[in-house]
This record gives C-alpha cells, sequence and structure tokens, in this order.
C-alpha cells in the first residue's frame, strides 16, 4: 500500500484513505481512458535490449589493463575491482568490450568501452561533478581535453567547437569526424570537461562509410530532388518550404520518411547531400526545421532528421 | 474544480468498487504520450516516422524499470484532457512533442513552458494546442514524481517552468526519489531518440534497480554522437535526485540501493 500514503497525503477531504484511493482511481477512469500500450509490442523499438557477459580474468587481463591506464590517463578515480564484460548493444546496434571499474561500495565509478578492433570508444566517469568551484575556462577546458585525448591515444587539432555544458556546469569539446575532406554527420570526438577542469570523459564515435558513388550529382541536382518530393508533399496542403541551405556529408541512411526503415539494422554511411529546409505554414506550427538526405549519387531520398 | 465534481459524480461507483478500487491502487500508472499526427501526411505530406519510435522505445523503458500500468497515446489519443486528467495519478510521464518556453499569461519576462497535444487526426498543430505547465501544476496538485522525461525542444533549460509542474525543482541534489529530464535547446529528432535509446540501455542493461538515472543520463550525454542544430549544440538536462535507482516508490520510502 505504498501509494496511499502519499496520494492520501495530497488528500484530505474524502474520509478514509482507502476511499480517497478509490475515489480517485475511478475518478481517473472516468476523466480519461487512454489506450494501455501492448505488453507484447511488435515495435522492434519496444524490444530492444543490452546484454553484458562477464568475461572471465583470463580472457580478459589485457582488457583490463588497457581499461586501467585510460583511466588512468583521464586521471578517473582508482577503483577496489575491474570488471571485463562484452556487450551487444541493441540499442546502439553494435558490440563491444567494455571495463567497469568499481568502488568500494561496488558501484561503478567509471566505464571503459574499446571497439571490435581494440581502440577506445568511450571511457566515462559516472560520479559527480564538484558544485561551486572556481570554473575553468574555454581555453583552458580545450587545453584539458586536447591533452586527456592524447593521453588517451587521440590525435586531435583544433576543436570543431566549445559549448557550455548546462548539465554539469563545465565544458563540451568536439572534434567533427571528416573523412577525404567530408564531414560525416554525428560522427565526432567528444570530451566533456568538469567546471574544475577534471576530465568526465572521452568518446570517440566512428561510423563505416560506404565506397563513394562512382558519379557524383551537384548541389543544384540535389536542391531539384528536394524539392520534387517538397513540392508533392506539400502540394495542396497551407504548408510551404524554403530551402536554406545544402551540404555534402556522410550521412546514416534512416527511416525518417519510411516506416519499413525505421529501427533497421545499421548500415554503412553514404555520402549524400544534406538539405535543409525551413517548413512554412501550417507545417511550421510544429515542425521547426527538417533536412531531407539527397544520395549523391542516384539522387534518392536515403533519409532525414527532424526538429519538432 | 473539475476534479471535485468528477470525484462527487463518482461517489457511488467507487463505493461499489471499492475492493477493486484498492487492488489497483497498488498500480504504479505511467503514462507515454506523442505527438504524431501534427507530424504525418494532413500537415507534411509525408509520414515523421520518429514520435513512433520514441514512443514505443518509452513504453518497454517504462515497463521494464517497473511502472505498471504504461498507458498513453500514440496520436490522436494524446489530448491535454486526457494528460490533464490522469497526470495526477501517474508516477512516470513522457511527452513526445514540440515543446516552448512560452510567455506565460501575465507577460514577459514570465514563463510558462508548454508543449502541444497531439492536434486529431486530419489536423494541424496550432497554438490552441498548448498544454502550459500552469495547467499541469494545477492538475498535478501537489503529487510527487518519480519519473518525467520532456522528449521535446527547450524543456530541459534553465528557464523551463515545466519541472514545477510536477513538484521537480531545478537541483541536482533532491534526496526524494524525483527524477525529471528534458533538453536544453532545439534538438534534432535522431540526437534525442539516440540520447533516449543510451539513456535507458545503460538504465536497464544491467541487474534491474542496480544503476543510478543521473548515471544513465551522465553515459548517456557522454558518448556523443549528437548533431547540433546550427550553432546550438545538443545538450539535455536533468533535475532531481542523484542516486535514484528509477524503483517506482513512494518517495519518502527508502530504496534499497540509495545512500542516504
Amino acid at each position: 500500500m505504498q501509494l496511499l500514503g502519499t496520494r492520501c497525503s495530497v488528500k484530505t477531504a474524502v474520509g478514509t484513505c482507502a476511499l480517497a484511493v478509490s475515489l480517485l482511481v475511478t475518478a481517473g477512469q472516468l476523466a480519461a481512458a487512454p489506450t494501455q500500450a501492448p505488453s507484447s509490442d511488435p515495435d522492434p523499438m519496444g524490444k530492444l535490449a543490452r546484454e553484458e557477459m562477464v568475461l572471465d580474468a583470463g580472457a580478459s587481463s589485457t582488457l583490463l589493463a588497457q581499461a586501467g591506464e585510460t583511466g588512468n590517463a583521464l586521471g578517473f578515480p582508482v577503483g577496489v575491482k575491474r570488471i571485463g564484460k562484452h556487450v551487444r548493444d541493441g540499442f546502439e546496434q553494435t558490440e563491444y568490450d567494455e571495463v567497469t571499474e568499481l568502488d568500494s561500495k561496488g558501484r561503478v565509478s567509471s566505464i571503459t568501452q574499446f571497439d571490435k578492433s581494440g581502440r577506445l570508444r568511450s571511457a566515462i566517469r559516472l560520479d559527480s561533478p564538484p558544485r561551486n568551484v572556481l570554473k575553468v575556462n574555454s581555453a583552458g577546458a580545450i587545453r584539458a581535453a586536447q591533452r586527456s585525448a592524447q593521453t588517451a591515444g587521440l590525435t586531435l587539432g583544433t576543436p570543431s567547437a566549445t559549448d557550455v555544458d548546462q548539465a554539469t556546469g563545465g565544458w563540451t569539446v568536439h572534434w567533427d569526424r571528416v573523412a577525404g575532406g567530408i564531414r560525416v554527420r554525428g560522427d565526432e570526438t567528444r570530451v566533456q570537461v568538469w567546471p574544475d577542469g577534471r576530465i568526465q570523459s572521452v568518446a570517440r564515435v566512428e561510423h563505416d562509410l560506404a565506397p563513394e558513388p562512382g558519379q557524383r550529382i551537384d548541389a543544384d541536382n540535389a536542391k531539384h530532388a528536394a524539392s520534387d518530393n517538397l513540392d508533392r508533399w506539400f502540394a495542396g496542403r497551407n504548408s510551404g518550404y524554403a530551402i536554406q541551405g545544402v551540404a555534402l556529408e556522410w550521412v546514416e541512411p534512416n527511416g525518417a520518411f519510411d516506416p519499413m526503415l525505421a529501427a533497421a539494422t545499421s548500415v554503412p554511411y553514404r555520402l549524400a547531400w544534406v538539405t535543409e529546409v525551413k517548413p512554412l505554414g501550417d507545417a511550421a506550427s510544429a515542425m521547426w526545421l527538417m533536412t531531407l538526405f539527397v544520395d549523391a549519387g542516384d539522387g534518392n531520398i536515403i533519409g532525414g532528421d527532424f526538429v519538432e | 474544480m473539475k476534479r471535485a465534481s468528477t470525484l462527487l459524480v463518482s461517489i457511488v461507483i467507487a463505493a461499489s468498487t471499492l475492493g477493486a478500487s484498492v487492488q489497483a491502487a497498488a498500480a504504479y500508472n505511467a503514462h507515454v504520450w506523442s505527438n504524431s499526427d501534427a507530424f504525418a501526411a494532413t500537415c507534411l505530406g509525408f509520414t515523421d516516422t520518429y514520435p513512433k519510435q520514441h514512443y514505443s522505445l518509452t513504453v518497454s523503458q517504462f515497463s521494464k524499470l517497473g511502472y505498471s500500468p504504461v498507458s498513453g497515446a500514440l496520436g490522436a489519443g494524446f489530448t491535454r484532457s486526457a494528460f490533464l486528467g490522469n497526470v495526477f495519478y501517474d508516477y512516470a510521464v513522457y511527452v513526445h512533442s514540440h515543446g516552448d518556453n512560452y510567455w506565460a499569461a501575465s507577460g514577459a519576462p514570465n514563463v510558462d513552458s508548454a508543449f502541444l497535444q497531439d492536434p486529431g487526426t486530419g489536423k494541424c498543430n496550432t497554438s490552441k494546442d498548448m498544454v502550459r505547465s500552469s495547467a499541469i501544476k494545477t492538475a498535478t496538485a501537489g503529487t510527487i514524481y518519480n519519473i518525467v522525461i520532456m522528449s521535446t525542444c527547450m524543456l530541459g533549460s534553465s528557464s523551463s517552468t515545466m519541472p514545477n509542474a510536477f513538484q521537480i525543482a531545478k537541483t541536482k541534489t533532491s534526496a526524494e526519489f524525483k527524477f525529471y529530464l528534458g533538453y536544453v535547446k532545439h534538438t534534432w529528432d535522431s540526437s534525442s531518440l539516440r540520447f533516449e535509446k543510451a539513456f535507458w540501455g545503460y538504465m536497464n542493461g544491467g541487474a534491474p534497480h542496480t544503476r543510478w538515472l543521473s548515471e544513465a543520463f551522465t553515459y548517456a550525454a557522454s558518448i556523443g554522437g549528437y548533431e547540433a542544430v546550427g550553432t546550438e549544440a545538443f545538450q539535455a538536462n536533468w533535475w532531481g535526485n542523484p542516486q535514484y535507482d528509477g524503483t517506482p516508490l513512494q518517495p519518502t520510502l527508502r530504496c534499497p540501493t540509495c545512500n542516504f
């Protein structure tokens, strides 16, 4: 009866507590009757799982040592025990090795992940950042991020951006991934810096790239391909659009416009003209911005994104 | 007043179903709401598939944390009246829609954050679809909430009034079993979905209730792979208890893995 105490404390007008709960539950049923979500959701998004398989000490000795070196280089707290795991991450549709560092209370103090080729994927400390400390400035955060990334084995130049992190009060320093002079959308190296200049995390996001198309359409043709779709979509509606920009990027094909492709298995990124579109009219009331990924080879729409 | 009148109307029914209702009270209600009609063919000429993905993900993950029944709606069932009529009974609440920090009725600089209800089949959103934090504050009537997730733009910013609608102060040191998650600025759907997948993947990836929601947040925020909207970097934010494992509990009860 845990519910009774809480709910009764805010409902004193009705006689007995049990009766009050009865009234409230009944009232809720009368006020609205939304659909109860099905317990066996056929949507693959409802079945995602993260499987963690603990590795035996022998198999994971190198992994544990590698994680220890990384944690030390980043200044992470040293725990009393490390556990090596292999993770099948259905949420990210990938697999990696992970080492968790446990503190004296048995809680995970940090996580270090390595991809299938043994390269650092991420190193994250999970304790809370200090509050009310003298905050390092942007330049200091960049220096700390560069130093930590280098000690973790990552070679980086000038960061693409440095932003204040409202969640920690510190900084996020990141470097866009560029392949053959072309930006890879979403791929990055990211270092989160606590307000006092210590490192919260280093992460490298790098997806496989498909071969470049044999022939590449130009930006004008990509714009035409996007406009053809937009004109068809918005025809007869009180909506319009304005194309704000077109840029060549490597993108993840996705099911943004096609339910059959949503939550599909991860596929290599493809070269596309990313067309940024500002909806106008009725469409703008809820959709703030959208992109269409126009395949740089054949001009087909292979995905997109929305700011709702 | 509406709640009071509804309660009075319910007295006869309540009295006759007392036993069943007390049994139902052992449940820890959660509602997952996702606006899909504003992002469907009527307004856009195509169907944006993200609202369904966010919805399905959250329904399954709330269930894994122990909230039950997990109700709500994807699409037309997500109305202001359904939301406000049910929110009092919830322990966990999730909204995926357009959200912003609008000026309050009293005018600038006062803020009254809001999200948009689903406009209904065949309709597009208008400003009349706003579900304002002030209305939610009234409907929640001081009730405590375990988990509130606003999967919208802006409602995780420091100026958001939405946490207060659920009695969640904008602090990261609460000792009560409360956790609010939102996004600080404009957010691509792919980024919010990636973040929420990582958040739930870590949170529910180990043995049940062995991880803290704040740790899952740190994990999700740290893995990267988030796309900026123009010059606005992706940012999520949270407030509440840093050591809360998500167990649907009466907030005054001690939870086994919480270290108070």
